[in-house]
C-alpha cells in the first residue's frame, strides 16, 4: 500500500487512524490470527459473544446473542476504539434441516480499515431481531431484503415490508431452504396471479392530509390491507375505495 | 387507418373489391403501397429490461444504426408505437406491466422476444420468472441468443417487415383483432403454461447437494426437486 | 409554508405621508405568507417503464407543485432469482450468472466471484492471471462508466455524447468477444484462472483502446464539463455530506464524490493494485456534478492503470497448477484413464470448496461489489450473496431528490449509476 498517494481516511476521526498496519489488510500473506475487536468485545460483553471464528485465512466472525445484538452493534459504531461506521451489508444464511438462520452483518471500520463480521443466529420459530436502521440507514432495505426473503422480522425497522417480490405475493419467502427453486405454484397459477395483478393496484384513495381530497397513496404507506377492486356495476355512487385501518 | 371501415366501403362496391380474402388488383395495390409505408417506417417500443437492452441500444448506437431501416425514432409510448420489443428476462412481477403495454398499443402492432430469456426464460427457471413472454403476449418474432447480437435484432426486425410484406388489409382483422376479453389476461392457455413447469432440460439437475447437510433426516420438504 | 422575503418601495401617494415626502429607499423587507392555493399534493408514477429510469426502476413521487416532497422507489421488477439459482450451480456454473447481474461490467463480476471463491479454497492464482484480470477489471470500469457518460449525457439532454461513448464501447465489445467470444454475457472467468489466455494481439488492442479512449473523453469534456447547461442542472443537485454518505452506505464513485477516500482498491488492496500508481479522484461537494466528474477521472485513472497492467503482465500460464480446480489438458483427457476421469468428476460434479465462508469485496465500477459465498463443503455454495453496490446506492435516492425539483430526480437518478439487474438480482 503506498502510503503517499494514499489519502488519509476519513477526517471525522483523526487521530486513531494512525496506527494502521498495511500488512493487516493485504490479504493471503499477512494473515492476521487477532483481530482487535475481538477481545474489547469479549471483556464488556462477556456471555453475549457467543464465540469467535476465523474463516478464508483472515476473515474473523463474532457471533453474538440475539437479544442483544442492537446494543453489540451500537458500540461497535459508536466507540472510539472501534468506530465500525460503514455497514456494508446485511444478510442471511438458511443452512436448510433444523439449524438456525444465520443474520450476517458485515461491518467495516472506514478510518481503521478493518472489517469484522456479526452473526446472530435466529431459530426457525422465531425469527425476530432488532433492526439496526437506527444506527446505519444503510440497513434500511438490506433488511427489507431479509425480510422478504427470508421472513425474518426486524423490530422497529421503519418501513418492512416486501422489497423484491411482489406486495402480495403469497408463496412464501423465496431463498428459504425449503422453498422450491421453481416456487410453491405451478407455472400457471403464477402467470395467472401475476396478471391479475394490477399495475397501478399499489395506490389507494386516501387523505394526504386534513381538509384535503381523498387522493391515490401507495396502500402499504397507510399500514392497510390490499383494496378489492370495485366492481363495474357497483351502486355506490361516491368513488371512494375502502381505506386500510 | 381503420381496416373495418375499409371492408365497410368495399362490400358494397360490385365484384367485391375490397373482398375479404380474395385478392383483386385493387386491394394488392393498396396493400402494397400501405405495407410499403408501414415496413418502412416502424417505430419500436423497447421494453427493455435486461441485458438485451443494452444491446438494443447498441443497435440504435453508432455502428448498428436502427434508423436505416425506418426506425429512427424509438416511441417510448406505447401509444405511438407499432413493433414491441421485449428485451431482456420478464419477471413475474413485471408480467402485469408487459401485458398493459401490449394492450396500450394501437393496432396494427407486431412483436419481437428479444433474447432466451423473453423468448423461453433462458438460463432463470426459477420461481420468478416467466418462463416466455408468448405466456403473456403474442410474439411474431423471436430472436435466439444471450444477448443476441445487435445484427441479430436488425435481423429479427427485418423478418417483421417482411411479415408485413404478406399481410392484406383484406385477412388483416382476422388475425391482428383482440376482443377486449384478451386484455389483460394470459396469452398462452393454462394447458400450454403448465407444460412449461415439467422438468426438462438441464433442469432435471438442478439440485442442492452438499456436503454436509445430511440428505435423510434434516431436510425440510421442497429441498430437492421432485 | 415557507415564508418569501420581498422588498418593495412605497410609492409616491400623498396618503402615506403627513408633509408629502416620497419614502426614501427601501423599506424595511416584510416577509409575507406564500399564499395558500389550496393545491393538493399530486403523485406521479415514474416507470417500470421509462427511459429515464434506466431499467425498469419504479418511482413514485408525491409533489407539491414541482417539488418532490417524497420519492419512493419501487424495485424488483427485474428480480430473477440470481441468488437462489445459485444455490443449485457448481462455483463455474455460477460465473454465468454474475454477468447477466451487472451486465454493464461483467468482467468485475466474473473476476470478484471467482476471487471469492479462490480465497475461500485457498488458491493463489498465477502472476499472469492476476494483471489479466486487473485489465479486465479496469477494462469494464470503462465500459461501464461509458454507458453511463452516455444514458447521463442523455438524460441532460444531450444525444451526442451517447454515440461518441456508444463508439468506444464498441471497441470493448470487440475486446470481449475476440477474448471469450460474447459481446456482453463474458464468462470470462473460472476458479483458479480463466476460460482461456487471451488471444494474440489482445494486449495490444487493449493499449489502442486505453490511447483512444482518453481522447474521446476529452471530446465529451469539452461537450459536457462546462456546458452552462449541464452545469445549471446538476451543481448542487443531490448533494450529500460525506457523514451521511457513509451512514447511508454509499460506496464507490457516489461515495467518493462526497468527499471520502473510501476505494477498495487503496484501503482492501487485492491483486496489488497497491502497487499501481493510480490516484483516488474524491469530490467535495457530493452533487451531481462532483459524481460527473469523479467518474470522468476515474476512467482516466483506469487507464493509466491499464498501462501500467499492460507493460508489466508476465508470460506463463493464466490457470493455477492445481488438480483440484483446473481440468486437465485435452490431450491429457484423450489418452489418459486417470485425466479423463478427473475431467469427468470435475465437470459432473464440481470443484469443491472447504467449509467456511468468505465475503471478498472489490471496487465494482457502481461501488464496493462484495462476493460472500458460504460452502458447506459441497460442490455447491450454500449461500451466495452478492453485496450489491447499486442496491444500497439507490436506497438513498428518496433523501436525494427529497425536496428538489422533479426534473432533478432524473439527474439524481442518472448520477447514482444504476444497473437495475444487480439491484433487483
Amino acid at each position: 500500500m503506498t502510503d503517499e498517494s494514499q489519502p488519509s481516511a476519513f477526517e471525522g476521526i483523526e487521530g486513531e487512524g494512525t496506527e494502521i498496519d498495511a500488512s493487516s489488510a493485504r490479504m493471503p500473506e499477512g494473515i492476521e490470527k487477532t483481530h482487535p475487536s475481538i477481545d474489547p468485545l469479549g471483556a464488556r460483553f462477556g456471555d453475549a459473544i457467543l464465540r469467535h471464528e476465523v474463516s478464508a485465512g483472515d476473515e474473523h466472525i463474532v457471533y453474538v446473542e440475539a437479544e442483544r445484538s442492537l446494543e453489540i452493534l451500537e458500540w461497535l459504531k459508536d466507540d472510539p476504539d472501534q468506530s465500525f461506521n460503514y455497514l456494508s451489508d446485511v444478510t442471511a444464511v438458511d443452512y436448510g434441516g433444523d439449524r438456525p438462520i444465520q443474520v450476517v452483518y458485515q461491518l467495516y471500520s472506514i478510518p481503521f480499515r478493518r472489517a469484522l463480521r456479526i452473526k446472530v443466529e435466529l431459530p426457525v420459530e422465531a425469527l425476530e431481531i432488532d433492526s439496526v436502521v437506527s444506527l446505519w440507514q444503510s440497513a434500511n432495505w438490506l433488511e427489507r431484503e431479509v425480510y422478504d426473503l427470508f421472513g425474518v422480522r426486524f423490530r422497529n425497522h421503519p418501513d418492512l415490508r416486501r422489497i423484491l417480490m411482489p406486495p402480495n405475493y403469497a408463496e412464501g419467502h423465496p431463498l428459504r431452504k425449503d422453498f422450491p427453486l421453481r416456487g410453491r405454484f405451478s407455472r400457471a397459477e403464477q402467470t395467472r396471479r401475476a396478471l391479475e395483478m394490477d399495475a397501478d393496484d399499489y395506490y389507494v384513495e386516501a387523505q394526504l392530509g386534513p381538509g384535503r381530497e381523498p387522493q391515490l397513496v401507495p396502500w402499504q404507506e397507510l399500514g392497510g390491507e390490499p383494496v378489492k377492486k370495485r366492481e363495474p356495476d357497483a351502486e355506490s355512487g361516491d368513488g371512494t375505495k375502502e381505506e386500510g385501518p | 387507418m381503420s381496416d373495418s371501415s375499409i371492408e365497410k366501403a368495399g362490400s358494397g362496391l360490385p365484384g367485391g373489391i375490397f373482398g375479404s380474402g380474395t385478392p383483386t388488383f385493387l386491394t394488392t395495390k393498396v396493400d402494397f403501397v400501405i405495407n410499403w409505408a408501414r415496413r418502412n417506417s416502424l417505430w419500436p417500443m423497447p421494453f427493455g429490461t435486461a441485458c438485451c437492452a443494452i444491446e438494443m441500444m447498441a443497435s440504435a448506437a453508432t455502428k448498428n444504426d436502427l434508423a436505416r431501416f425506418g426506425m429512427e425514432r424509438m416511441s417510448f409510448s406505447p401509444r405511438q408505437a407499432d413493433v414491441l420489443i421485449c428485451a431482456g428476462r420478464v419477471p413475474y412481477k413485471l408480467a402485469p406491466v408487459l401485458r398493459r403495454i401490449w394492450d396500450q398499443m394501437p393496432q396494427p402492432k407486431w412483436s419481437v422476444s428479444m433474447g432466451a430469456c423473453a423468448s423461453s426464460g433462458g438460463v432463470f427457471d426459477a420461481y420468478s420468472m416467466v418462463q416466455g413472454i408468448d405466456t403473456i403476449i403474442p410474439v411474431d418474432v423471436y430472436v435466439p441468443g444471450c444477448p443476441p447480437r445487435p445484427e441479430g435484432l436488425i435481423y429479427g426486425l427485418m423478418m417483421i417487415q417482411e411479415k408485413i410484406r404478406g399481410e392484406t388489409l383484406g385477412r388483416h382483422s382476422e388475425h391482428r383483432a383482440e376482443s377486449p376479453d384478451e386484455v389483460g389476461r394470459p396469452h398462452a392457455d393454462e394447458f400450454k403454461v403448465a407444460a412449461l413447469s415439467g422438468p426438462f432440460g438441464n433442469s432435471t439437475r438442478q439440485n442442492r447437494t452438499s456436503g454436509l447437510v445430511p440428505a435423510s433426516r434434516r431436510e425440510r420438504p421442497g429441498d430437492r426437486l421432485p | 409554508m415557507t415564508k418569501r422575503t420581498v422588498e418593495y418601495q412605497v410609492s409616491r401617494t400623498p396618503e402615506l405621508g403627513t408633509d408629502f415626502k416620497p419614502a426614501q429607499g427601501l423599506m424595511t423587507p416584510t416577509e409575507l405568507e406564500e399564499p395558500s392555493l389550496l393545491s393538493e399534493n399530486m403523485l406521479i408514477n415514474v416507470g417500470p417503464q421509462h427511459p429515464a429510469t434506466h431499467g425498469v426502476l419504479r418511482l413514485i413521487l408525491e409533489l407539491d407543485g414541482e417539488t418532490v416532497v417524497r420519492c419512493e422507489p419501487n424495485i424488483g421488477y427485474l428480480h430473477s432469482s440470481f441468488e437462489k439459482l445459485a444455490e443449485y450451480r457448481t462455483y463455474n456454473q455460477i460465473v454465468t450468472l454474475t454477468d447477466r447481474m451487472d451486465y454493464l461490467a461483467p468482467l468485475i463480476y466474473n473476476c470478484a466471484h471467482v476471487m471469492a471463491v479462490e480465497k475461500l479454497m485457498g488458491i493463489e492464482v498465477t502472476e499472469r492471471c492476476k494483471v489479466l484480470r486487473v485489465i479486465m477489471m479496469e477494462l469494464d470500469r470503462i465500459f461501464s462508466h461509458l454507458l453511463w457518460l452516455g444514458t447521463w449525457a442523455i438524460d441532460v439532454g444531450a444525444f451526442t455524447p451517447f454515440l461518441y461513448s456508444f463508439q468506444e464501447r464498441e471497441k470493448v465489445y470487440s475486446l470481449h468477444e475476440s477474448f471469450t467470444g460474447a459481446r456482453i454475457t463474458t464468462s470470462a472467468t473460472r476458479v483458479g484462472g480463466l476460460m482461456a489466455d487471451v488471444p494474440e494481439g489482445w494486449p495490444e488492442g487493449v493499449r489502442e483502446f486505453a490511447h483512444g479512449v482518453v481522447k474521446t473523453l476529452d471530446e465529451v469534456e469539452y461537450l459536457l464539463s462546462t456546458n452552462s447547461i449541464h452545469l445549471g442542472r446538476t451543481q448542487g443537485v443531490g448533494a450529500i455530506s460525506g457523514e451521511d454518505a457513509i451512514n447511508y452506505g454509499f460506496s464507490g464513485p457516489n461515495l467518493r464524490a462526497s468527499g471520502v477516500p473510501y476505494d477498495v482498491r487503496k484501503d482492501r488492496p487485492y491483486y496489488d493494485y497497491e502497487t499501481y500508481d493510480f490516484e483516488v479522484p474524491i469530490g467535495e461537494h457530493g452533487d451531481c456534478y462532483d459524481r460527473y466528474m469523479v467518474r470522468m477521472e476515474e476512467m482516466r485513472q483506469s487507464v493509466r492503470i491499464l498501462h501500467q497492467a499492460l507493460d508489466r503482465l508476465p508470460d506463463g500460464p493464466v490457470d493455477v497448477d492445481d488438480p483440484r480446480v483446473v481440468l486437465p489438458t485435452k490431450t491429457d483427457a484423450m489418452n489418459d484413464m486417470e485425466s479423463m476421469i478427473h475431467h469427468f468428476k470435475q465437470i459432473m460434479d464440481g470443484i469443491k470448496a472447504p467449509p467456511g465462508e468468505c465475503y471478498f469485496p472489490v471496487e465494482g465500477s457502481k461501488g464496493e461489489l462484495g462476493m460472500y459465498v458460504v460452502s458447506d463443503g459441497g460442490p455447491k455454495p450454500i449461500r451466495w450473496r452478492v453485496r450489491p453496490p447499486s442496491f444500497v446506492n439507490l436506497s438513498v435516492i428518496p433523501k436525494l431528490v427529497e425536496g428538489e425539483l422533479l426534473a432533478d430526480v432524473i439527474m439524481v437518478n442518472a448520477s447514482l449509476d444504476i444497473v437495475l439487474g444487480e439491484i433487483d438480482r
